[in-house]
C-alpha cells in the first residue's frame, strides 16, 4: 500500500510537468490579438506603451525562453505576473478558498442526496418515488445550470426577500453571510452531478440487488437493512465513487458559470478571465493545481475501491 | 466648489475652519448626512493610480479618490475650476496654473505645484509604461522622457513644467492647444504625494488622493474597495459616511441585488433590465446621454476600390435606417447619430449630418448605382463577437442587402483586438464596427484622435483617412485662445468629416442606471461615473 502510494506520487510529476507544457503552449498558440491589445478594450493600445509593455513581460521572446523563464521560475516558488503586474500566486490564493468551499459543499450536497435518492428510487422500483426520482433528475439534467442559477436567484434571492421580508438566501456572495451564502450556488452547482449521481446509483443498485450473492443473503434470513447496506450498496458504490472522485475536479474547475451567477470570484472564474485575455501565466498556474487536485482525487478513488471490494489489493 | 467655502478657507484657521465645518455639515438642508452604501464596481485593472488607468473601473474609484485641476459640469459638461485657483494663457501654449489654498492629501500632505508635476512627470515617463502617456506628449520635453521603443529616456522631468512657487506652476506646450484646460480634468492629470514615490505599487492598492472621499483600507481584490469621507476635503464635502465598491462580474447579478436593496446604486444596468427597469424603478431609473458614438469603419486606404468613392460611402450611410436600429434593437436605449460630435459635447450641432445621416434608400441605391457600386457587389462587415453587436450589425447588413441590392455578410472577430490587428496588418478589408467615448469633453476629443494624420499610428483611424483641409482647420482651431472661436473651427473640421464621411455614425450611447429607495441625489457624468459626494440617504 505504501510503495503503491509514493509509486502514484512519483508518477505525478511528469503528469505536472507535462500539463504545464502544453497549456503554456496552449495559451502562447492561441490565435489572435496580442494580450496587451486585451487589456486596453475598445481602444487601440498606444504603440509605445504596448511596445514597453511587451518588452517588460517578455512577450516577445520564442516561445520555449519564455516557457524556460516561466518554470524557471515556478522552481524558485514564482508564479509569475499577470500583465497589469499581479502576482498569480496572490490572484490564486486569493480565489482558492472560495472554489473549494463552494466544491466541498457541493460534493457533499451531491454525494449524500445523489446517493439517498439513488437507493430510494432503487428500491421501491417503479412505485412513485422512483418516479419522481426519475422525473425530476431528467428535468434538472435537460436545463442548462445558467437557467437554474438566475431562476433561483431571482425567486429565493430576490423575490423571497422584495415579498416576504425574508433574506435567508443572499443574491450574491457576501463574506459576512459566512457558509450561508454558499448553500444556493452549491446547490446549483451540485444539482445536475447530482442527477447523475441519482440515476447511477439507482441503476448500479438495482443490478447488484439481483446479483446471487444477494438472493443468498436474503435466503439465509438476514434482514433487508443489513442486505441492502452491507452486501449490495457496498458493491453497487464503486461506480459511483469513481464518477464522484472524476467530478470533484469537474466542480472545481466547472463552476464558471455558477460562480459568475452568483458574484463568488473563485478559480473558476479566474481562469475564464485568464483564458480571454491571454494570460499564460494565470491559466498555467490555476490549471496546474486543478490538474494536482484531480490526481489526489483519482488516488483517494483508487484508495477507496480497496475498501469497498476488499478482492482488491494494491502492493 | 463655489467661491464662498473657498474664501472662508484662506480667511479663517485651519483648526477654526475645520471646526465650523464639522458642525455644518451635521443639520445640512433637507437630507441626512452619514451613512453607508453599497454600489457596483467591475474589478479595476491596474493599481489605482489616475497616471495609469484608462478603463472605466478604476476610473470610477479614482473620481471619488481624487479631484483634478477642473472637473465637469454634471449637466453640460463644461469645464470648471476644482483644485485649481485659476488657469490662464495668453497664446494657448504657455499654460499658467494657480492651485486653491487648503487642499490636502487624505495623509495630511499639501496639494502643491510639485505633486501635479511629479505626477505628471511620471505619467510621461515610458519606463513606467503608464496606458496615460499619449496623454502628456503634448507637453515640451515628452519625447526626453519617452524617446521610443529600444530607446532609454534621457530625462525625468519634462521641460514644459516649471513650478514657480507653492501654488504656482507654468504648463508650455509644444503647439498651441486651446482645449488644454477642458483636457485637465481627466484621470491621467489628477496630483500625487510624496507617498507614491517610494513604492508605485503599494500606493496603488491604496491610494492616497486629495477628494472627497478616502480608501477605507486596502483594495481587496475581486471583493470590495471601500472608502470613507474625507473630512477635511476643502471642496464640496460628501454627505454620505462611506461607500462600498462591490465587486462584480456580471452585471445581472449587480442588478438583481439592487432589487433586493442589497447594493444601492447600479450605473451600468445589464441588456435583460431594459425591458423593465423603467416600470419597477420609475423615476430612479436614470436614463442620459453619454458619450461614446457608434460607426460603421471603412478601411479606404486598404480597400479603396470599394470604400475610395465618397457617393459609395454616401450610400451606405443613407442605406442605414438608423431610428428602426435603435428602436428595436436597442429598445431605444441608443439615439441615432446626428454628428460625428456627440450630443452631450459643446460644439454638438443637432441634425450636422444632414442628408447623409437621414434615411432614404431611393436616392442611395441612385448614388450606390451612380458611383459604379462596390466591385463584385459584396461587402462584409467585421464585428467583435464579444461585445453584444451581432444583432445590430446584421440588421444593419440586411439593410444594406435590401437597399442597395448587394451581398452582406456579417463577419465576427472573437475580440476587438482581434479585429484591429487585422485592420492594422492590412489583412481586413471589409466595414467595420466602431466606436469612440471621450476621454475629456470637447469637440476636438471627436475629431483629432479619430480621423487625423496622426491617429493613423497613434490613435484610432484604422481607415488610414487623410485631409489636409481637415488637419490645418484642426490646427488653427488648437491655436485659438478664444473658445467659441475654436468651437466654431472644430465645427467646421466637422463639417470636412461630414462631407467626406470616413466613418459612418450610427448611433449614440446612452447611459442607463437605477438606484434604490433609499437613497438620493444619485447623479451620473458623462462619463458614466458616480457623482458619489452628493448622493445622500434618504
Amino acid at each position: 500500500m505504501g510503495r503503491y502510494l509514493i509509486r502514484r506520487l512519483i508518477q505525478a510529476i511528469p503528469v505536472l510537468l507535462g500539463a504545464t507544457f502544453l497549456i503554456y503552449f496552449l495559451t502562447f498558440q492561441m490565435p489572435g490579438a496580442d494580450p496587451i491589445q486585451l487589456l486596453a478594450g475598445d481602444k487601440k493600445a498606444d504603440p509605445l506603451v504596448a511596445a514597453m509593455l511587451r518588452e517588460k513581460y517578455h512577450l516577445d521572446d520564442p516561445f520555449l525562453l519564455q516557457y524556460w523563464n516561466y518554470i524557471s521560475g515556478v522552481f524558485q516558488g514564482d508564479l509569475g505576473e499577470t500583465l497589469t503586474g499581479r502576482k498569480v500566486s496572490d490572484l490564486i490564493a486569493e480565489a482558492f478558498p472560495y472554489t473549494v468551499n463552494l466544491a466541498i459543499m457541493a460534493f457533499v450536497i451531491e454525494a449524500i442526496v445523489g446517493v439517498l435518492a439513488g437507493i430510494m428510487a432503487a428500491l421501491r422500483r417503479g412505485k412513485f418515488l422512483d418516479q419522481l426520482v426519475l422525473l425530476s433528475t431528467l428535468m434538472v439534467i435537460s436545463i442548462p445550470v445558467f437557467v437554474t442559477g438566475f431562476v433561483l436567484q431571482l425567486t429565493l434571492g430576490v423575490k423571497l426577500n422584495t415579498a416576504w421580508g425574508i433574506d435567508f438566501f443572499p443574491v450574491s456572495f457576501n463574506e459576512a453571510d459566512g457558509m450561508r451564502a454558499y448553500i444556493l450556488p452549491a446547490f446549483v452547482l451540485a444539482s445536475t452531478s447530482l442527477a447523475y449521481v441519482a440515476r447511477l446509483t439507482r441503476t448500479s443498485l438495482m443490478e447488484t440487488m439481483r446479483a446471487d450473492y444477494v438472493r443468498t443473503a436474503t435466503a439465509k434470513g438476514l434482514p433487508r437493512r443489513r442486505v441492502v447496506g452491507r452486501h449490495a450498496l457496498r458493491n453497487a458504490l464503486i461506480p459511483i465513487v469513481t464518477f464522484l472522485g472524476a467530478d470533484l475536479g469537474g466542480l472545481m474547475g466547472g463552476a464558471v458559470i455558477t460562480e459568475r451567477i452568483f458574484n463568488i470570484h473563485g478559480l473558476g472564474g479566474t481562469l475564464a478571465q485568464a483564458v480571454y485575455l491571454k494570460q499564460g501565466a494565470v491559466v498555467v498556474g490555476g490549471v496546474t493545481l486543478l490538474v494536482l487536485i484531480y490526481l489526489v482525487a483519482n488516488l483517494l478513488v483508487d484508495l477507496l475501491y480497496a475498501v469497498l471490494d476488499p478482492r482488491i489489493r494494491y502492493a | 466648489m463655489r467661491g464662498a467655502t473657498s474664501a472662508k478657507w484662506v480667511a479663517g484657521a485651519v483648526i477654526v475652519a475645520m471646526a465650523a465645518t464639522a458642525c455644518s455639515t451635521s443639520k445640512d438642508e433637507a437630507g441626512k448626512s452619514g451613512g453607508n452604501i453599497t454600489v457596483v464596481l467591475g474589478e479595476p485593472q491596474h493599481g489605482l493610480v489616475g497616471q495609469n488607468t484608462a478603463e472605466s473601473e478604476g476610473a470610477e474609484v479614482l473620481n471619488a479618490l481624487f479631484s483634478g485641476l477642473v472637473e465637469y459640469d454634471n449637466k453640460t459638461n463644461e469645464p470648471k475650476l476644482a483644485v485649481a485657483e485659476s488657469i490662464e494663457t495668453t497664446d494657448s501654449k504657455v499654460w499658467t496654473i494657480k492651485l486653491k489654498d487648503g487642499h490636502t492629501f487624505h495623509n495630511g500632505e499639501k496639494v502643491d505645484a510639485q505633486s501635479f508635476v511629479r505626477a505628471w512627470n511620471w505619467g510621461a515617463n515610458q519606463d513606467n509604461a503608464a496606458e496615460s502617456l499619449p496623454f502628456f506628449d503634448k507637453i515640451e520635453g515628452s519625447e526626453e522622457l519617452a524617446p521610443g521603443k529600444d530607446k532609454k529616456p534621457t530625462a525625468t522631468e519634462l521641460k514644459g513644467l516649471k513650478v514657480v512657487d507653492e501654488k504656482t506652476f507654468t504648463v508650455t506646450l509644444k503647439a498651441p492647444f486651446s482645449q488644454f484646460k477642458t483636457m485637465l480634468g481627466y484621470n491621467a492629470f489628477y496630483p500625487l504625494p510624496k507617498a507614491f514615490e517610494a513604492d508605485p505599487k503599494k500606493f496603488g492598492e491604496a491610494p492616497i488622493g486629495n477628494g472627497a472621499f478616502q480608501m477605507d483600507g486596502a483594495w481587496e481584490h475581486n471583493k470590495q474597495i471601500k472608502i470613507k469621507r474625507y473630512d477635511k476635503f476643502a471642496g464640496d464635502k460628501a454627505k454620505l459616511e462611506g461607500v462600498t465598491f462591490k465587486i462584480y462580474d456580471n452585471l445581472d447579478t449587480a442588478y438583481n441585488d439592487l432589487r433586493a436593496d442589497t447594493i444601492q446604486i447600479v450605473d451600468k444596468l445589464p441588456v435583460s433590465a431594459m425591458a423593465t427597469v423603467s416600470q419597477e424603478f420609475g423615476d430612479r431609473y436614470l436614463y442620459k446621454p453619454e458619450s461614446g458614438v457608434g460607426y460603421i469603419g471603412l478601411p479606404l486606404k486598404t480597400n479603396a476600390e470599394a470604400f475610395g468613392k465618397v457617393e459609395i460611402r454616401k450610400a451606405i450611410s443613407m442605406a442605414i435606417d438608423r431610428d428602426a436600429i435603435t428602436k428595436t434593437i436597442f429598445n431605444g436605449t441608443r439615439k441615432p447619430a446626428d454628428d460625428f460630435i456627440s450630443p452631450i459635447i459643446p460644439g454638438y450641432r443637432k441634425g450636422a449630418l444632414g442628408e447623409v445621416g437621414t434615411y432614404n434608400p431611393t436616392k442611395a441605391k441612385e448614388l450606390y448605382t451612380q458611383a459604379g457600386g462596390i466591385p463584385g457587389g459584396k461587402l462584409e462587415l467585421g464585428y467583435n463577437a464579444d461585445g453584444g453587436h451581432k444583432e445590430w450589425i446584421e440588421a444593419v447588413a440586411n439593410q444594406l442587402k435590401a437597399n442597395l441590392g448587394i451581398e452582406v455578410t456579417a463577419k465576427p472577430f472573437t475580440k476587438f483586438g482581434d479585429m484591429l490587428t487585422e485592420l492594422g496588418d492590412q489583412k481586413y478589408k471589409g466595414a467595420f464596427r466602431m466606436a469612440w467615448s471621450m476621454d475629456y469633453p470637447a469637440a476636438e476629443n471627436y475629431l483629432r484622435p479619430i480621423f487625423s494624420k496622426v491617429a493613423i499610428d497613434h490613435g484610432s483611424n484604422y481607415g488610414a483617412y487623410v485631409n489636409e483641409e481637415f488637419e490645418t482647420l484642426m490646427d488653427q482651431a488648437d491655436k485659438t485662445a478664444n473658445e467659441a472661436e475654436a468651437i466654431k473651427l472644430y465645427q467646421q473640421a466637422d463639417d470636412i468629416i461630414i462631407k467626406d464621411l470616413p466613418y459612418i455614425p450610427v448611433f449614440t450611447y446612452m447611459s442607463s442606471s437605477a438606484y434604490s429607495k433609499s437613497v438620493k441625489n444619485v447623479e451620473i457624468d458623462a462619463q458614466g461615473r458616480m457623482d458619489l459626494a452628493k448622493v445622500e440617504l434618504n
